[in-house]
């Protein structure tokens, strides 16, 4: 068990726990002069070279980026750096990403900070925040600070952020919180005051983050005097009185938000829940001096700085202490803590129990058991079976072990090591779960890939599990590392488009050079990878670049015309978007563009011509303009048929409005057929211009002369009631009136056939029950067609014995046996039907089947009747 | 009996379709905290029936209102506004919205449309102002189940859409829902379509899978097989014909509107207070399922059997008392049928007493007459006299129509003698409502030679029938006449469109047979290959599905006779139809003539 003995001697017993610091990254490439100029392709002149002592810092959790500015309150000898100030930007492996120079004149910097979308957020000492974008550290909004604080405040005394905002307590001891702090306009919030009295001093804050409380908005405790106070929104509440801590110099916040390590005067470092409630432990330290940095190292330990001495502090036992001979920064994260210095990255935390069960000295666990094993039987020893036969009923928890503890290691031969334990123990537990360790290897992939010093991310695998797989891809994104984004996400099968659509986009911003032609090609390639992927997007990004030929071109392959028309008219392809609209086939498209394109044109002179001049080459264009026209354009659709020489169409639209005008109340009925008429005489006369509308035009004349027949009857008999009403129904008002002349006038003006008349006037004289004129009327002369007008005209008055008379006098027998069914005199239609010539049987047989129905109907139709359901 | 119809027995699962469009409507009411009032328009209300009990609704908070040009009269603080993308609508939004304002009303907006936001609509409301006040939202109701076997688009307007404005909307309509329904059942892999519209609607659906693939790696066997697209245009004549089944003559005679007709109590045997009852007329009612698709006069005899067989056990228990418990038993269940034969006799006896009547014989011998194309002279006159007589104009313009296509046009004489006459009797407005019907070609000049006969002797159009009461072949429909567009649905699933080529070029508009995708399925080209299909119901283990859909409307008898066709010994397989509306002539006609006269086409 030699190789595990060397591992464990590593490690630091805090208690009864194991921690290990591992070195990640060392030495960082800034320390050391000769890479500096190396790796000057990121930050140019200057950027490279960082001293913590001299610079303020800000790191990233999850294995974030370094970001630092060198701080000007300091006296710096300056070596071969430049005079000017720059704001410095490197990757946990000390590569510089980028550097931009610092804004001269600028108040001065109060501290740095990243957000946890990864924005770096830069706070000045008047309370105000600059915000800039990674990789390029370009500012955004605007390179002008936001102001966080009103003017009066007195500016920054302290400033705590996290992930999503910044506490702020303001020289005037106010405390202003800026919860949202990535938006373009952050609204801050000033808490309830604190009360702090005129000789009374802050001495540190902390924040409770807004996740960890009820109310979702953060709590910050300030220590005041020899009070702690918990300042929110709503008001401000004095902590642990009871507990009488005394003045506290330094306050940490747990990873979880229920801790509080609080540092007191006496040199006390105390662990208390947030609530104050009771001391859950205490450690007096050698020195009452204030540490410089504080930090919680999980849940387990909590790490005190002081210059060149950094203390670990469990609940038990006596602390770890390690010495530094150069400054350090430590960094929480949720499993451990990483420190940082000028020379080296480290990470330090709780050994795992199953690195323990395996590594720890002395280990006789199953796991260590396995791992042993593992070791003799690559050595071709026997002992190898042994031990297997020792562990062989706890071997699912063995392989278990030494696939987690695998996990946990930064070493990728340690890992090989463990992963090698567990497939030696495979084969004899068919029941471990297959799966299991391909999905270590394929995490412990991607873990190595991002640790490697060029990426420069140092994940370890609970906080990579914490951060998501596709929040990564998003950070490697963003770091510009689209090749091993892209394998990432094939290899985990997470949807590339992400990937491809952000390189695409980097990409049409970097290649300002490339002409569109060459550049397009570059990024088809690409696309193409990623089925279903929106060409309209990045052509959109293209067109915001400036590129509109570029972007025109990619938005050709955007298969989905919902979102390419859009496109096509933001970058004026009007007649494009046109033809691509109609190909879809969806009538909302058609109408987007349209509107488009008439919006465009009611601004330009001539404009409508134009207009119609490209609708009416697309028939679906044009058809559904004049839909909608019909509905609230009127005038434009009138122009458009006359423009396009449909004067047909023009006339049926006079001939809507005078109908409109008919309906419309408010004009007054002397006058209004004339302007009805002046419109059909319009109608007729565009009727008449095009020829074809022959009939048309005939009928607008006859309409127009109706209306004034009309007009004249109405005049001349006081009552309003032709107007309106149809040729026949004019007729047959004025019979019924008994106005014969008139009738007769209409008759010879509108040429109504003989055999119209008939039924006209036997109808009318039949509702107004004038038999005798009815009568008279039938022996006038033998009728055109018959006395058939005369036998319904009375059937359907019901006049029996009228009826009769006109039977009699039908020369069809098939009708006369119909007139008398209708009357219900059966027999007679029965006789009738047996006269009728050749088809008298059928007609006889369908009367009687139809008779039979109706009896039998009614008789089942009584029975149910009583149910009166249905 | 429920309006909502019982859709166990669908060859589809139409249940989790519609229970789909249930959740999406109760999401958005729940989405609304607190009381609101639902104002919905009044066609798609009736549409909502079908869907859900309204009391539901209610449960949310939602008080509802019909949506009208009149203002809105309620207390409550959030109005939601459900409204299918009509632009006559949003004029009704806009003025309610805006009257609030005035009053000092502040209220929270929301617009839903119905099935989704329209340019062209959203336009109105910039217009009118009323724009930013509102929040939008879309509820995607694209098909409604009417039936076990009936789905409807609910696009009145669709025939005179594409027919006379050129607005092709509907077309869009219908190839997304059948793509919405490709997500739930698989990709279609047989589509066959005849005519403009349907031909654009295969290609959409088409280019939509390209746009929007239906992943059919974790689906199993598509579970429609074929898609059947037939506009309404290549068989104008069907509609115009009078109909003689039951459930057509309903329709006909007394409309039935979201699956209920309307009736006075008194017809049912109820008081005669003048007060209207509504009978839902479904599948769910055995009894109606029976009869519906039956001549009408074989419906009075099946009726009439169930009843007399009923009251001779009634007979039986009365007068012995040796029956066992099972047998009585037997007899109180089919005493439960009672209210159903009730119901029908009531309605048939109803029907009766219009189809009965000489004129309803004398106009269906006519229709005969003109679809033979013998004596034209009678039927000219005929046509005539009724315009003279001042019929309903719906009434004249159906045989119209009919006489039209069947002859090829009028000739020019007579065209404009009729026309003339027919503006003489209803009046000058009618002028765009010929214009239109002539640009539709259903009336029109003569031109050519009618190649009607042709048609009608290739299809066997006209047949003679033998024993009306054991039909065997669809022309029992129509007594004697095989409908056009039942016709082409055979040779469609019998041998595809090439061996009916020929004919098919005779029809308006462009053709389609499209094969797609999925190889695994291939097996299917010859599932529909006549002799073939018996075999493919043993393989599959159950009958193959195809989705037979009408653009433009269909009618009743025409399901009946898919419904004749899938029940024939033989037949492998089931029909779906979907519709942009069940129509009848009446209200095909009326539709147009109503927009014609107000001059929106």
């Amino acid at each position: 068990m030699s190789s595990s003995v060397s591992v464990a001697a590593e490690w630091d017993l805090l208690s009864d726990r194991f921690y290990r610091r591992i070195t990640i990254y060392s030495p960082l490439p800034w320390s050391s002069p000769a890479t500096t100029t190396a790796s000057s392709s990121g930050g140019g002149s200057g950027a490279g070279r960082l001293d913590l002592s001299t610079h303020i810092v800000a790191a990233a959790p999850f294995g974030g980026p370094i970001a630092a500015v060198r701080d000007d309150s300091k006296i710096v000898q300056l070596h071969s750096e430049p005079s000017r100030r720059r704001l410095l930007l490197f990757s946990s492996s000390g590569h510089p990403l980028a550097s931009s120079p610092w804004t001269p004149h600028l108040p001065r910097l109060h501290s740095l900070a990243f957000s946890s979308s990864l924005n770096l957020l830069a706070l000045l000492s008047d309370g105000s925040l600059l915000r800039f974008r990674l990789p390029d550290l370009k500012p955004i909004p605007s390179s002008s600070p936001v102001p966080l604080l009103p003017p009066t405040s007195g500016g920054v005394a302290d400033a705590v952020f996290w992930g999503g905002g910044v506490a702020i307590l303001t020289e005037d001891n106010r405390v202003v919180v800026t919860a949202d702090i990535e938006v373009d306009d952050p609204h801050p919030r000033e808490l309830a005051d604190p009360g702090v009295g005129e000789d009374e001093q802050v001495l540190c804050m902390a924040v409770v983050e807004p996740q960890f409380v009820m109310s979702g908005s953060p709590e910050v405790l300030l220590a005041v005097g020899d009070r702690v106070v918990a300042v929110d929104e709503d008001g401000v509440q004095v902590l642990g009185e009871a507990l009488e801590i005394g003045p506290v110099q330094k306050m940490a916040v747990s990873p979880n938000g229920k801790l509080l390590a609080a540092f007191a005067h006496d040199g006390r470092l105390l662990v208390i829940p947030t609530d104050f409630s009771r001391i859950i432990f205490e450690y007096e330290c050698d020195s009452a001096l204030p540490p410089d940095q504080i930090a919680w190292c999980g849940l387990d330990s909590v790490l005190l700085y002081w210059p060149e001495v950094l203390l670990m502090v469990g609940p038990n036992g006596d602390p770890v202490q390690y010495n530094y001979d150069e400054p350090i920064m430590l960094i929480p994260e949720c499993d451990g803590v990483r420190i940082l210095s000028n020379s080296s990255m480290e990470f330090l935390h709780r050994v795992p129990d199953c690195t323990t069960s395996i590594f720890g000295i002395g280990s006789m666990s199953p796991a260590a058991l396995l791992y042993d094993a593992r070791d003799h039987y690559d050595k071709q020893s026997a002992k190898a079976y042994d031990n297997y036969q020792l562990i062989s009923s706890s071997l699912p928890e063995a392989i278990e072990a030494c696939i987690d503890a695998a996990g946990y290691e930064f070493d990728v031969s340690r890992q090989h090591a463990l992963l090698n334990a567990a497939t030696y123990g495979i084969p004899f537990c068919s029941q471990f779960p297959q799966g299991r360790i391909q999905e270590m290897c394929k995490m412990l992939r991607v873990l190595n890939a991002v640790r490697d010093p060029e990426i420069g991310m140092p994940l370890t695998i609970q906080q990579y599990k914490l951060l998501t797989a596709t929040v990564l891809v998003g950070r490697l994104i963003n770091a510009n590392q689209h090749l091993l984004a892209l394998r990432i996400s094939e290899y985990l099968n997470l949807n590339p488009e992400v990937v491809i659509m952000h390189w695409a986009c980097e990409k049409i911003a970097a290649s300002t050079a490339i002409p569109d032609i060459v550049l397009l090609e570059g990024l088809l390639d690409k696309l193409r990878l990623c089925k279903g992927i929106s060409y309209a997007a990045v052509a959109a990004h293209a067109d915001n670049s400036g590129r509109r030929k570029l972007a025109a071109m990619l938005v050709d392959h955007e298969s989905q015309s919902s979102k390419q028309i859009p496109l096509l008219l933001s970058i004026d392809e009007q007649d494009k978007a046109l033809q691509k609209s109609i190909e879809s086939g969806d009538t909302d498209l058609v109408y987007l563009v349209l509107f488009h394109i008439w919006q465009k044109v009611a601004v330009e002179k001539n404009a409508p011509l134009d207009f119609f001049g490209i609708i009416n080459a697309r028939p679906l264009a044009r058809d559904l303009f004049m839909t909608y026209a019909r509905h609230s354009k009127h005038e434009a659709l009138k122009d458009f048929f006359l423009s396009t020489g449909r004067l047909q169409d023009a006339a049926f639209l006079l001939l809507k409005e005078s109908r409109e005008l008919e309906r419309n109340p408010v004009a007054s009925k002397g006058s209004l057929h004339v302007p009805q008429v002046r419109l059909i005489d319009q109608a007729y006369r565009l009727f008449a211009e095009t020829k074809e509308h022959l009939f048309e035009s005939k009928s607008a004349e006859e309409h127009a002369k109706l209306l004034r027949v009309q007009h004249n009857l109405e005049v001349s008999t006081k009552q309003a009631i032709f107007v309106g009403s149809s040729v026949s129904d004019t007729i047959k008002t004025c019979i019924a009136m008994g106005n014969e002349r008139a009738a007769a006038k209409v008759k010879s003006e509108f040429k109504v056939p003989d055999k119209r008349w008939y039924w006209l006037k036997a109808c009318a004289l039949a509702t107004v029950g004038n038999w005798d004129a009815l009568e008279a009327f039938s022996k006038e002369k033998r009728p055109p067609g018959g006395y058939k007008p005369f036998v319904e005209a009375c059937i359907d008055a019901g006049q029996k014995t009228e009826a009769v008379k006109y039977i009699l006098k039908l020369t069809n027998s098939a009708e006369k046996s119909e007139a008398y069914e209708r009357l219900g005199m059966h027999e007679e239609a029965k006789a009738a039907a047996l006269q009728a010539d050749n088809n008298g049987d059928e007609l006889f047989s369908r009367l009687k089947f139809t008779l039979g129905q109706n009896a039998l109907i009614d008789t089942l139709r009584d029975r149910f009747s009583s149910q009166g359901t249905y | 009996m429920a309006q909502i119809p019982n859709l166990d027995n669908s060859p589809l699962n139409l249940t989790a379709l519609r229970e789909q469009s249930q959740k999406d409507l109760l999401n958005i009411v729940k989405s609304i905290r607190g009381k609101k009032c639902l104002v919905i328009d009044p066609k798609l209300a009736g549409t909502l029936s079908l869907i859900l009990q309204t009391s539901v609704l209610k449960e949310y908070g939602a008080e509802l209102r019909i949506l009208s040009a009149d203002l809105l009269q309620t207390e409550c603080p959030k109005v939601v506004y459900l409204v299918r993308s009509q632009p006559n609508y949003m004029k009704f939004v806009a003025n309610q919205i805006k009257s609030d304002e005035p009053k000092g009303l502040q209220r929270e907006y929301f617009l839903y449309f119905v099935p989704r936001r329209i340019v062209a609509c959203e336009k109105i409301l910039e217009e009118e102002k009323v724009h930013q006040k509102l929040t939008i939202g879309e509820y995607p109701l694209y098909l409604v189940p009417l039936d076990e076997d009936v789905l409807s688009f609910e696009l009145d307007y669709s025939l005179q859409e594409c027919l006379i404005e050129g607005d092709t909307s509907s077309v869009w309509h219908v190839a997304k829902a059948i793509h919405k329904l490709e997500f739930a059942f698989g990709v279609i892999p047989n589509i066959r379509a005849k005519g403009v519209a349907s031909s654009k609607a295969a290609e959409l659906l088409n280019n939509m899978q390209l746009e929007d693939p239906v992943n059919m790696d974790n689906m199993g066997m598509p579970e429609i097989d074929t898609l059947i697209l037939l506009d309404r245009e290549v068989d104008m004549v069907t509609p115009m014909c009078s109909q003689l089944t039951y459930e057509g003559l309903l329709d006909e005679m007394l409309e039935i509107h979201n699956g209920t007709v309307e009736v006075d109590s008194s017809i049912m045997g109820g008081q005669q207070d003048g007060k209207k009852v509504k009978v839902p007329l479904n599948s769910s009612d055995k009894l109606y399922k029976e009869i519906r698709d039956l001549n009408l006069h074989v419906v009075v005899q099946v009726v009439r059997q169930k009843a007399t067989s009923i009251q001779q056990d009634y007979a039986e228990v009365k007068s012995t008392n040796t029956q066992s418990v099972s047998e009585l038993k037997d007899f109180v269940k089919r005493l439960h049928s009672l209210p159903e034969i009730a119901r029908h006799v009531n309605l048939a006896q109803h029907l009766q007493s219009f189809a009965a009547k000489p004129s309803f014989h004398a106009r269906v011998e006519i229709e005969q007459i003109i679809l033979e194309v013998e004596n034209y002279e009678t039927c000219f006159e005929y046509i005539e006299d009724i315009i003279q007589k001042q019929e309903p104009i719906e009434t004249v313009l159906r045989l119209l129509v009919l006489f039209s296509l069947t002859n090829a046009g009028l000739p020019k004489k007579n065209f404009d003698y009729l026309r003339r006459e027919i503006l003489h009797s209803y009046g000058f407005e009618h002028m765009s409502l010929l214009y239109n019907l002539e640009k539709a070609g259903l009336v029109k000049k003569q031109e050519s030679r009618s190649n009607w006969v042709g048609i009608s002797r290739a299809l066997q159009l006209i047949v003679d029938l033998k024993d009306p009461e054991k039909p065997d072949d669809i022309s029992y429909i129509f007594s004697g006449y095989a409908p056009l567009s039942i016709r082409l649905v055979q040779h469609a699933v019998r041998s595809g469109w090439r061996s009916t080529e020929e004919l098919l070029k005779l029809l308006p508009g462009p053709h389609l047979d499209l094969k797609r995708g999925v190889s695994s399925i291939s097996f299917s080209s010859e599932l529909l290959t006549g002799s073939v299909g018996q075999q493919s119901t043993d393989r599959v283990g159950h009958r193959s599905l195809v989705l037979v859909v009408f653009i433009g409307g269909v009618t009743s008898a025409e399901i009946a006779a898919l419904r004749f066709l899938s029940a024939q010994e033989g037949m492998g397989y089931d029909f779906l139809v979907a519709t942009t509306k069940v129509i009848t002539g009446n209200t095909l006609l009326r539709s147009i003539i109503a927009s014609s006269k107000e001059g929106m086409i």
